[in-house]
């Protein structure tokens, strides 16, 4: 392992992951003795290749799949160790951020960002899709943030992959989370409209202090937008650093020798 | 060891196969000759299919096929691959290039194939002559039909809105038993814990076991419950039609994108919920077109149902069959078909609407 320790600020600890390890049933291992620390309020951007874990590492951390090795704590509480209504009450706090946006498509765009209230809304009416009138206006509140607010009545599905992409985040902010997961949060959309969702998870991250870890692939958004980058390969972490270390070396250190950076304007 | 072990696993299960294919040959050879030998039963007549397949030679087919099964495996390197051993192990390398003609194998399927027909054949006693030369007993069933008659055109049609309400019915309280079971029957639902992956075991294997009893069966069992009519015609579809959408509503879940609910499950929503949003959504459309589709269904096989007493339009029609009424029997099967291929048109038209 190379590259420097992680920054020395004395902020609170967001993130600890011990030890994880993961093997998929079927015996696929993803994941190997990864140790990782994020502090509160970092933008942690986690590359690698694709088969390289980080799918499986960010989903490991709320429990979306079920680590087989290791513990992984969540603001102090070990999530890897509860269940039922103490892990969803964990899960309130972290929202996640899909490459395929993975919205209700059916639902129109309110109930989409409505739904991201739903780890403390009431269960019966919420099956009913009625929701209070202050979440409601909550919802067109976090829209507007996300300049949709016109659209709150669109299906889902009638919208582009970029405003898709939009309204997972206003779905996410519903959350009032304290850490975002976003697994490749632009990969599938067009390159000129990255910026644009990207821009909002900064947002969160510079001006209200959420941490941020977001795997990537595109050297470019991490040197603009990650306070701090480790990488992943073959299950392992093989490289923690800031941006501004990241080299030639480190990346082919990263995506192995025949790799070439796929634009020219990061080095 | 393990190697060792799956190796002789294989080579059994390949003598098996062969096993079971030589003895079904011998036998339908051994059936053929009993056939063309002109043996004639303690009556005096010619042996039926069911008396030549009662007196085959069973048991010593067995001892031949296991034997003949064996020695081709062991001398397989002379003789090519059985079939039994390239199923389980694949065809061997140095025939893979060889035409059917030029393997054992390709000639015993070939012949296999070919008494296949001929056993068929005597088995289901197909007698071309027949079916030319006799025609005359059934022209009377077919001028009738082709004859309806008006006299039984109003009882038809109320009976024929009967058997329609009734399909409407037995769809319509299949729905929400269905929709519930759907979710507990699908794979991809139930693979968390074993209390869910106990419950998937549990409605697959009920619902199987009520699928694969006929409608019929359930008719006669209704009938005995709630008397001859309507009703038991309705529970004897319902429970059929339960059974029936369950499996294609789960199946439906299981090809869903699960995309959303891993959505949903992240933001700490609770089980109900994530099913709410993250599956219903998405199955709701192929649902209702499947549900339509089984209303189609039901309305066909409500016909059936009313011959042994379900209620419906096929009541009336089992006794003018009985009574050889053809000209009536003409008038109730050519409302029928007309219902049915309206249904079909209209549930087409539905169907493509919603998905």
């Amino acid at each position: 392992m190379s590259g420097a320790p992680a920054p020395s600020t004395s902020s609170a600890v967001a993130v600890r992951v011990e030890d994880l390890g993961m093997v998929y049933p079927g015996g696929v291992r993803a994941l190997e003795g990864v140790d990782l620390e994020v502090r509160d309020g970092e933008f942690l951007a986690v590359l690698g290749l694709s088969g390289s874990g980080k799918s499986t590492l960010l989903r490991c951390i709320n429990r979306l799949v079920n680590p087989t090795e290791g513990k992984v704590w969540i603001f102090g509480d070990e999530i890897t160790a509860l269940s039922g209504g103490d892990l969803r009450s964990v899960r309130r706090r972290v929202a996640m951020i899909f490459q395929q946006f993975n919205l209700v498509r059916r639902h129109t765009v309110l109930n989409n960002v409505l739904s991201g209230s739903l780890g403390r809304a009431r269960l019966l009416p919420s099956l009913m899709l009625t929701f209070p009138q202050s979440e409601r206006d909550r919802a067109r509140a976090n829209l507007a943030r996300v300049g949709l607010e016109d659209r709150a009545s669109s299906r889902a599905d009638a919208l582009s992959g970029g405003q898709q992409q939009r309204v997972a985040v206003a779905r996410a902010l519903m959350q009032e989370p304290r850490l975002i997961l976003a697994d490749e949060p632009v990969a599938s959309l067009d390159p000129a409209l990255r910026h644009s969702v990207m821009r909002h998870i900064e947002a969160l991250n510079r001006e209200e202090g959420l941490t941020v870890i977001c795997s990537l692939h595109d050297i470019d958004l991490v040197e603009r937008y990650a306070t701090r980058l480790v990488a992943l390969r073959a299950g392992r972490v093989v490289w923690e650093g800031l941006p501004q270390q990241f080299d030639r070396t480190t990346f082919k250190e990263i995506y192995g020798e025949d790799a070439e950076p796929a634009s020219n304007t990061g080095f | 060891m393990a190697a060792g072990w799956r190796k002789g696993l294989a080579r059994l299960q390949s003598i098996g196969i062969d096993a079971v294919l030589i003895a079904t040959l011998i036998l339908m050879v051994e059936l053929l000759v009993v056939a063309f030998s002109g043996r004639r039963g303690a009556t005096g007549l010619l042996l039926t299919a069911e008396q030549i397949l009662d007196l085959l030679n069973y048991v010593w087919a067995a001892v031949a096929g296991i034997i003949l099964a064996g020695s081709w495996n062991l001398f397989y390197r002379t003789l090519g691959a059985s079939p039994g051993r390239a199923l389980v192990r694949g065809v061997p390398e140095w025939e893979s290039e060889l035409e059917w003609t030029q393997t054992l194998r390709g000639w015993f399927t070939a012949i296999f194939i070919e008494f296949t027909f001929f056993a068929g054949w005597l088995i289901t006693e197909l007698d071309l002559y027949d079916f030319l030369t006799k025609f005359g007993k059934a022209a009377d069933i077919v001028r009738g039909l082709a004859h309806p008659s008006a006299s039984v055109l109003h009882e038809g049609l109320v009976l024929l809105v009967q058997t329609i309400f009734l399909a409407f019915m037995a769809t319509a309280f299949a729905i929400p038993v269905a929709f519930v079971l759907a979710f507990p029957s699908a794979r991809n639902l139930t693979r968390g814990t074993f209390l869910s992956r106990t419950a998937y075991t549990v409605s697959r294997t009920f619902m199987n076991f009520v699928r694969a009893v006929e409608p019929l069966v359930w008719a006669l069992i209704f009938i005995s419950w709630v008397g001859i009519g309507p009703f038991a015609g309705v529970l004897a579809l319902w429970v059929h039609s339960v059974a029936a959408l369950t499996k294609l509503y789960s199946e439906q879940i299981e090809s869903i994108d699960t995309g959303p609910m891993d959505a949903i499950t992240a933001t700490g929503a609770g089980t109900l919920q994530v099913l709410r949003f993250g599956v219903v959504p998405q199955v709701v459309p192929p649902f209702l077109s499947f549900t339509i589709y089984r209303w189609d269904i039901n309305v066909r096989m409500s016909t059936i149902i009313g011959f042994v007493g379900g209620g419906g339009i096929g009541y009336i029609l089992k006794p003018r069959v009985d009574l050889g009424e053809w000209g009536e029997v003409g008038t109730l099967v050519l409302l029928i078909a007309g219902t049915v291929w309206l249904m079909d048109i209209i549930s087409a038209k539905i169907r493509e609407r919603i998905v």
